[in-house]
């Protein structure tokens, strides 16, 4: 059968880096294709290619057995490409059927648009995807799997062929991922071809039939996924195992740094206490949404508690903190807190690395009397998390997930925190930058500092932390030690009461 | 928190009606005052309610009415055009010349028609703030309006007087501008595909989404510069109708409409953030706005008390309107 998309020699230069390296393999139809590698290896280019959005500098590319050169994204979806991007590309103040129709309106008597007529094959696209959502509701309106859904749906609506997935999952739960699995397989049961990009290995065994690995630009390989282990893969990807990912544990433990007694979550809920001594990564374990977010965020104020008291630096504070101010308290307390949502709520993309690291110590300066030079302990930290720019001076935006990553840590680095709260350490981030933060967070334990993490990968908490606590329905279900901690242990000691 | 799932809120209709979660904007607050500015006036005053205030009130509403219409088209683009009081200054200035009506008219149209097109390759090819370049521009035209006039004087022709001060079958002209700019309104902003890549243009801007236009295949710049020239077209027909009320030319007359008709698409719920509006809102603005000035001038205020007072309904209106984001 003649392959979906055939690439030939692709290669796309960005100035003097050569960001996509005459790369080809082929992609088959009803089949979902995993393309792997680290951030920057060049799989966003490459499917970017794909999509129209940038073209290629050299190189062929086959979709069914014709040659195409796209101008712009929409004459690749005329051609049968549809891409569900990371950054979502649908406009929020727009319907989903104005959205669905933008470029290529309906057009009724007089020029007026027929919103009629694009709601009804809007909601007939939508509900191929077994989705009952009103086309008229504003995109604004949906949550972030409605909206990767509705533009699956603008997919089917154009009849596309190959639906490129770019880490569709990076922002779903449990239950969305779900969904989403099932509308790849009536995907693929309908002779489409599926790329799919994500950095989670479970994902990738549990629905792809082949990977192409990249590698610095390169291919590195192309094969079914059955010829190959996890472990594999990795070696593949980093040509390392995943055991060489994890730094040893720490060997003993200090004294008692931060102490949380008898917090509530809810006024039902069983009381929460733990406490975190120096020199150790704890880890929140168990299944999604069980509360280990609002655990973490109750101690910086960013989730309302019942009750609960914190102890910390020789003070008791009683919870739950004030929303406004929390985070900044127990930074002067020296307890740093690093969200989950690095674009969102811990990095300011459009400013500098030199300010997204200054910012933290200048927290803890009076308003109007801010440090006027902070240029050494920017390049310090930025030499010890090992950040790769051209200076210091280049927007955060601009660097690759891996390392606004390192930047957003080195921010609380340089204010020398005593107490890292980590909200999903490495999201979004390759493996080979994984590996590198792994080892940071140990070297900052193993100084005497204390790290709370919690993390969707529970092979990540498994081998980074020292100590489990496995939380489910907001109470502690379970504490173990993290040289005896195995995935079916957490699950069972979540999901046995 | 992206660890719990919220799903998504079903569709409240009243609060789509009110404009709450509608790419509308909020318009229900100058539609309140509206109704509560009109009872006082029909309350307090003998005058209001007579025909010839009414029509009288429709006269002076209705240059800024066409103005903010044109305003609201750059205003949903993120954009602000400062120089449309400048062209309704030269459009007086050039109708007060001597010529042939017919001459004058296409003059006013292709001197609107170049300010738009200026402004809008400014702002998308110099990359200059619109605020920037329509302010420059503001400079420039009144500065052209003033040589032409550098007082008020001149005369109009006949037939601009008649078309704006006449009536047909004892309905006064004003009635029928207003149907027609309305009429041109809507099709322009709601009823086109060029209204609807407006929209999507500046919802793009304000979401911070600003290649999604663009990789929808839109053609972002060409609207963007149409969208000026619209602008500037409809200050010079405001131009025309304000010419036809003083019957001759004044550099000064539109001194105060930039701001006046920026006031009136803020009011009517237009985010200026762009995206966000709807024109039945920039309408009830700028009646609002002239509603009260007529009002305040029966119930003898100073003009600078009213003045202040106009400032506090905008900042009221706005403020309730309490949006969180555009469109959430």
């Amino acid at each position: 059968m003649q392959p979906a998309v055939t690439m030939k020699g692709v290669t796309k230069h960005f100035g003097s880096t050569r960001a996509v390296n005459d790369v080809s393999f082929e992609i088959h139809r009803g089949r979902v294709h995993a393309l792997m590698g680290e951030n920057g290896a060049g799989k966003s280019t490459l499917m970017k290619i794909l999509a129209g959005v940038h073209r290629p500098d050299a190189g062929e590319i086959t979709i069914s057995g014709r040659t195409v050169a796209f101008a712009d994204p929409r004459e690749a979806l005329a051609a049968g490409v549809s891409t569900v991007f990371q950054e979502l590309s649908l406009l929020p103040n727009l319907s989903i059927a104005e959205n669905m129709f933008l470029g290529k309106e309906l057009i009724g008597r007089f020029g007026i648009p027929n919103r009629s007529e694009m709601g009804r094959r809007t909601a007939q696209a939508l509900s191929e995807l077994g989705m009952s959502l009103d086309p008229n509701t504003l995109v604004s309106e949906l949550s972030i799997a409605e909206r990767q859904f509705v533009e699956i749906a603008h997919g089917i609506k154009a009849d596309a062929q190959v639906f490129i997935l770019d880490e569709p999952t990076a922002a779903l739960n449990a239950a969305d991922v779900e969904i989403l699995n099932t509308q790849i397989a009536k995907l693929k049961a309908a002779g489409k071809a599926i790329i799919y990009i994500s950095h989670r290995m479970d994902e990738i065994f549990a629905i792809c039939d082949d990977v192409t690995v990249m590698k610095d630009g390169t291919h590195v390989a192309t094969q079914p996924l059955s010829e190959l282990s996890p472990d594999g893969l990795i070696a593949l990807m980093v040509g390392r195992e995943l055991s060489d990912l994890f730094p040893a544990r720490a060997k003993n433990t200090g004294p008692v740094l931060l102490s949380c007694q008898a917090l509530r979550l809810s006024q039902d809920s069983d009381a929460i206490s733990f406490e975190l001594r120096a020199g150790e990564i704890l880890g929140l374990a168990g299944l999604e949404g069980q509360g280990q977010s609002e655990i973490v965020r109750s101690l910086i104020g960013q989730f309302p508690a019942i009750r609960g008291r914190v102890a910390v630096a020789d003070q008791s504070i009683g919870l739950p903190l004030p929303t406004e101010g929390g985070v900044r308290f127990m930074q002067n307390l020296r307890v740093g807190f690093v969200p989950e949502d690095r674009k969102e709520e811990g990095l300011l993309l459009g400013a500098p690395i030199a300010e997204n690291i200054g910012i933290a110590l200048q927290a803890a300066r009076p308003g109007f009397r801010p440090l006027a030079r902070f240029r050494d302990a920017v390049k310090r930290v930025m030499a010890e998390m090992n950040v790769k720019a051209e200076s210091s001076i280049m927007p955060v935006g601009a660097l690759s997930g891996g390392n606004q990553q390192k930047v957003l840590l080195g921010r609380y680095l340089a204010a020398d925190m005593d107490i890292l709260i980590i909200e999903e350490p490495t999201r979004g981030v390759d493996i080979g930058a994984k590996a590198e933060i792994y080892r940071l967070l140990r070297a900052l334990a193993n100084e005497g500092k204390a790290i709370i993490t919690l993390s969707r990968e529970t092979v990540e908490l498994i081998g980074l932390c020292d100590r489990l606590l496995v939380i489910h329905d907001q109470r502690i279900a379970a504490e173990m030690a993290g040289d005896d901690a195995t995935e079916h242990a957490i699950l069972n000691a979540a999901l046995t009461q | 928190m992206t660890y719990t799932h919220i799903p998504s809120p079903p569709n409240k209709s009243w609060g789509r009606w009110l404009g709450r979660n509608s790419r509308q904007g909020n318009w229900w607050a100058p539609l309140l005052i509206i109704l509560i500015t009109v009872v006082i006036l029909l309350v307090t005053t003998d005058d209001f309610a007579t025909s010839q205030n009414a029509s009288n009130l429709l006269a002076q509403a209705m240059p800024l009415i066409i103005v903010a219409i044109g305003q609201m088209i750059v205003v949903v683009l993120a954009g602000m055009d400062l120089s449309v009081g400048s062209v309704m200054s030269l459009t007086t200035a050039i109708l007060a010349l001597d010529g042939s009506p017919v001459v004058l008219i296409l003059l006013v149209i292709l001197a609107a028609a170049s300010i738009g097109l200026v402004n809008g390759f400014a702002i998308v090819r110099l990359n200059v703030h619109p605020i920037i370049a329509t302010l420059s521009m503001q400079f420039i035209v009144l500065g052209i309006a003033q040589l032409l006039r550098p007082v008020a004087g001149g005369f109009v022709p006949d037939i601009v007087v008649t078309v704006v001060t006449g009536s047909v079958l004892g309905i006064p002209a004003a009635v029928f501008w207003a149907v027609f700019v309305v009429a041109l309104g809507w099709k322009l902003l709601h009823g086109s595909r060029f209204g609807l890549h407006l929209f999507a243009i500046g919802g793009g801007a304000a979401s911070g989404q600003t290649d999604t236009a663009h990789n929808f295949g839109l053609k972002d710049h060409r609207n963007i510069v149409l969208a000026y020239v619209l602008s500037a077209l409809f200050a010079a027909l405001a131009g025309v109708f304000i010419a036809g009320r003083i019957a001759s030319g004044d550099p000064g007359v539109g001194s105060q409409f930039a701001l006046d008709s920026i006031t009136a698409v803020a009011i009517g719920g237009t985010q200026l953030s762009g995206g966000v509006g709807g024109l039945h809102g920039t309408i009830l603005g700028a009646v609002l706005m002239s509603l009260l000035a007529n009002g305040m001038n029966l119930a003898g205020l100073s003009a600078f008390l009213q003045g202040a007072i106009k400032g506090a309904i905008l900042l009221l209106v706005v403020g309730l309107q309490s949006r969180k984001k555009m469109g959430l």
